[in-house]
């Protein structure tokens, strides 16, 4: 009979917690202080990214790297208190190498490897929130090896294959205390599981890049959803001793998708020189295909089972405007904003992800001080409003706003 | 170098950048004063956790919760210390009312190792193994210079004890009440009104009444339960059965006009449903389990004369029932937390021996508690209707456990041990489960004296410990 004392599900709510994509949308240093509006014109080598279409208008072959650093932080508070994240930095880079072969040559070609997809949130030790998450964090790394095609100075078309490669953490805590020696009540201590997990996947995408003329550019790009399978995952368990074994340390299986995405771009020169050139795009974005979180451990115990939890995204559709204004031969300086919409749902808010509408606001500037080299930098500045969200699958309320600074660095040099 | 600068500026902004949400709203009182705050109660108010009295379960009580949160109200909040009749251990309270010690059920449950019959070792409640009863707790000295105290909850109270004089004689009485009683000659009544002369209580709580029909149930239906008992002794009326429903209505009332008399707001708390707690839901009517068809046929033959049919794996036990009749139990059946489970596993109870009748609720008995229950409920809502005091359906609250409930992250259920609000008695909440009390309480005065308690975090406080 005692054995049953331990039978039903813990109180064991927990593994709430993977937030699925934070999309970065930091591919391209001049494009993201442009709003992020990057498909219709072919800037530099990042369009391996923004446009594959665009690979074969590239004069030469170009190698383009750069690095941001994105300093994310999210307050949390309800009507009895506040609370703001661990501050945290995470850097990100793009590199990409590619053009065309020789000069006038109709087929470029391209090798991109970026960072799309990204999260990361950590709260404080002993936060209200701690059994739903403690932290996250998500990264990914696309390679992109292109190919394009310029079937005339109207098209180019491109096409590149994505294997993407990522790793994610999440930690929360366990609603089971130890004892202190003797059986006192020592401070409490909340039991924990701390999840590892690599995985990859494979996707693609395609571009068309139209070019009516020398003052009016349009794309139109496409990239598939990428599932991320982790399958070989390990989970750690901290509780008291006597549930080692209701909650083994172990495998789990995962898997997460980076959604699709569609977007139209079109980029003109309103007077008529390349002094000033404006950009808009329209990214439609996939998410509802994560509908779930679904953890599969290896080995289940009474207490340990796999776990379901409902995220019910919407598609999304993001609005970007941006300018390049030419000062002189050597330096230009870019501003431009965007409006993000949220996939997240009403009732499904969870603190691991708790995301909103956003507005980013960016500019920068881009040197030449050689002909064959440009230096670019940009800076990103973005708000989510305070919004009161309610997380039905775990009763947590609140409400949050989200800030970020990301500030970029990069050259690009042509062969 | 300009470059350099701008990207140093940014850097610094990016360190500079904080948001932040501060949405808490000053909490008000509304038309309620919570400057002197009473709690009156059984063993549910006190403290009480783990079949035990101890100091933790003590400052983590649902009076004490409230008390902080009426403390963060700036006008009309609780004022001074809130006093409550502290043990000095954590061990459990071991002493009767005469300074003999009585370590047989008072020590503290703890989750321990245990090895049956068989040998077989599984995790288990157990009283505190190094249980030593602290000297100091026999009795009970008030910090306080003016004899306050704030929480004057006796475990085991039930409302028909209110008029008992000697209800904390030494000899006979309530241990918990000798402790700290002012006149332990006198009757719960009167140290009621000695209590409000020392603090002038502007606010209360009353929750009393569940062990009017616990005490019953516990007992596994002992008494008639027919709740029309007669006293045993002076106007003593039995521990193990049910308060007649009159006795019930007019000391309730009773008591509600003594802590009203000097113009005190409150909140009254009804009975929960007391067979929806893991004492009476945790071991199985059905938990006669067999495996093999020899265990069948024996038990098929051994019961012929009854026609009882066994079959393999869960049947239900084999019980007595109060008129002491032995039968095969029926779905609906509980059996109490306390049975001895040893003797289940081991030596035949539920099976070729019935399992005692004070172990056993039978249909009639949880008909008799539910019935009860309700009667006293509308008494309860009744007086709360009439003196314009908040009603906390506490029987709604802890019924809505029962089907499992998520709060702040953290789900809640029925369940024993594992389901995290009850502690390991069964009966008696976790401090986790005494902070979600708490809130329920809440809920229900600012529905009623429009004012804007917060909620406290019940995630601050221990669930069940492990070990």
């Amino acid at each position: 009979m005692k054995k049953q004392l331990l039978t039903a599900s813990l109180a064991f709510s927990a593994l709430a917690s993977f937030g699925a994509g934070y999309q970065i949308n930091l591919e391209g240093l001049r494009q993201m202080a442009m709003g992020g509006a990057g498909s219709a014109w072919v800037w530099d080598a990042s369009t391996i990214f923004y446009n594959p279409g665009g690979v074969a208008r590239l004069k030469t072959l170009q190698a383009y790297g750069s690095i941001m650093n994105i300093n994310p932080s999210t307050a949390y508070g309800n009507t009895t208190g506040s609370t703001r994240s661990v501050a945290q930095s995470f850097t990100t880079f793009n590199f990409y190498f590619g053009g065309t072969v020789k000069k006038d040559s109709r087929l470029g070609l391209g090798l991109g490897i970026y960072t799309p997809f990204g999260n990361g949130l950590k709260w404080e030790d002993g936060w209200t929130g701690r059994f739903l998450t403690q932290e996250v964090q998500l990264r990914t790394i696309f390679v992109q090896p292109t190919v394009s095609y310029k079937l005339g100075e109207f098209l180019s078309v491109g096409a590149g294959f994505i294997y993407a490669n990522g790793t994610f953490m999440l930690r929360n805590a366990i609603p089971v205390q130890q004892y202190g020696a003797g059986y006192t009540y020592g401070p409490n201590a909340d039991g924990g599981v701390d999840m590892r997990g690599q995985g990859n996947g494979v996707g693609f995408n395609l571009g068309l890049h139209f070019k009516p003329s020398d003052n009016l550019q349009v794309g139109l790009t496409y990239r598939s959803q990428v599932n991320m399978n982790v399958g070989g995952g390990n989970a750690t368990f901290y509780v008291p001793t006597s549930l080692k074994t209701e909650f083994p340390n172990g495998q789990f299986e995962t898997s997460l998708p980076l959604p699709q995405v569609a977007s139209l771009g079109i980029g003109f020169r309103p007077l008529g020189s390349d002094k000033l050139t404006i950009c808009a795009n329209v990214d439609y974005t996939g998410w509802n295909s994560f509908d779930s979180l679904v953890i599969n451990f290896k080995q289940h115990t009474d207490q340990l089972k796999d776990q379901h939890v409902p995220r019910h995204y919407k598609n999304t559709t993001t609005y970007r405007l941006g300018g390049t204004y030419k000062i002189s031969k050597v330096v230009s300086a870019m501003a431009g904003a965007s409006y993000d919409q949220s996939p997240t749902v009403q009732g499904f808010v969870s603190p691991d992800l708790p995301d909103y509408d956003r507005v980013n606001i960016s500019f920068g500037a881009s040197v030449r001080p050689a002909k064959r080299i440009t230096l670019l930098a940009a800076c990103e500045f973005t708000a989510t409003p305070k919004h009161a969200v309610t997380y039905d699958f775990g009763n947590f309320n609140g409400t949050y706003t989200t800030q970020a600074i990301t500030v970029g660095i990069g050259a690009h040099y042509n062969f | 170098m300009k470059k350099l600068y701008i990207i140093g500026a940014i850097s610094l902004l990016a360190a500079g950048c904080k948001p932040s949400v501060d949405i808490t709203k000053e909490p008000t009182a509304g038309d309620a004063v919570f400057s002197y705050y009473m709690a009156i109660g059984n063993s549910l108010t006190a403290g009480f956790a783990d079949n035990s009295l101890y100091v933790s379960g003590q400052v983590n009580s649902y009076p004490q919760r409230l008390f902080e949160q009426f403390q963060k109200v700036r006008v009309h909040g609780a004022e001074g210390n809130f006093i409550q009749p502290l043990l000095h251990s954590d061990n459990g309270y071991g002493w009767d009312g005469t300074g003999t010690s009585i370590t047989d059920n008072r020590a503290r449950l703890v989750l321990g190792w245990s090895t049956n019959c068989y040998g077989k070792t599984s995790l288990a409640p157990m009283p505190l193994p190094t249980f030593s009863p602290d000297a100091a707790d026999a009795s009970f000295t008030n910090p306080d210079a003016g004899d306050q105290l704030n929480n004057i909850a006796v475990p085991g109270i039930r409302v028909a004890d209110y008029p008992v004089d000697g209800y904390g004689n030494p000899i006979n009485g309530n241990p918990y009440a000798t402790r700290f009683y002012h006149d332990v000659t006198k009757s719960p009544f009167t140290e009621l009104s000695y209590r409000i002369s020392r603090l002038h209580p502007t606010f209360f709580t009353l929750w009393l009444g569940a062990n009017d029909v616990l005490g019953y149930a516990t007992a596994g239906g002992q008494g008639d339960g027919s709740g029309s008992a007669s006293p045993i002794f002076g106007n003593y009326y039995s521990s193990t059965d049910i308060t007649p429903p009159s006795v019930f209505q007019h000391i309730y009332d009773s008591i509600v006009s003594v802590v009203i008399g000097t113009g005190a707001k409150g909140a009254l708390i009804n009975i929960p449903d007391v067979t929806s707690i893991p004492f009476f839901t945790t071991v199985p009517v059905n938990g006669l389990y067999l495996s093999r068809q020899t265990q069948v046929d024996s038990l098929d033959a051994f019961y012929r004369s009854k026609n009882y049919k066994f079959h393999l794996g869960y049947n239900n036990f084999i019980v007595q029932d109060n008129a002491g009749v032995t039968r095969q139990a029926v779905d609906g059946e509980l059996i109490l937390l306390n049975v001895p489970q040893d003797s289940i596993s081991c030596y035949g109870w539920g099976s070729v021996l019935p399992i005692k009748a004070q172990y056993v609720l039978t249909t009639d008995e949880i008909q008799n508690i539910k019935l009860f229950t309700d009667k006293f409920n509308s008494y309860i809502a009744g007086a709360a209707r009439r003196n314009n005091l908040a009603l906390i359906d506490m029987h709604s609250y802890m019924a809505s456990l029962k089907s499992g409930m998520v709060y702040s992250g953290v789900t809640y259920t029925t369940q024993f041990v594992t389901g995290g609000a009850f502690s390991l008695d069964g009966v008696h909440p976790t401090p986790r489960g005494y902070a979600l009390i708490a809130n329920e309480i809440i809920k229900g005065i600012n529905a009623q004296y429009h004012s804007t308690i917060n909620y406290c975090d019940p995630n601050k406080y221990d669930g069940v410990r492990f070990p």
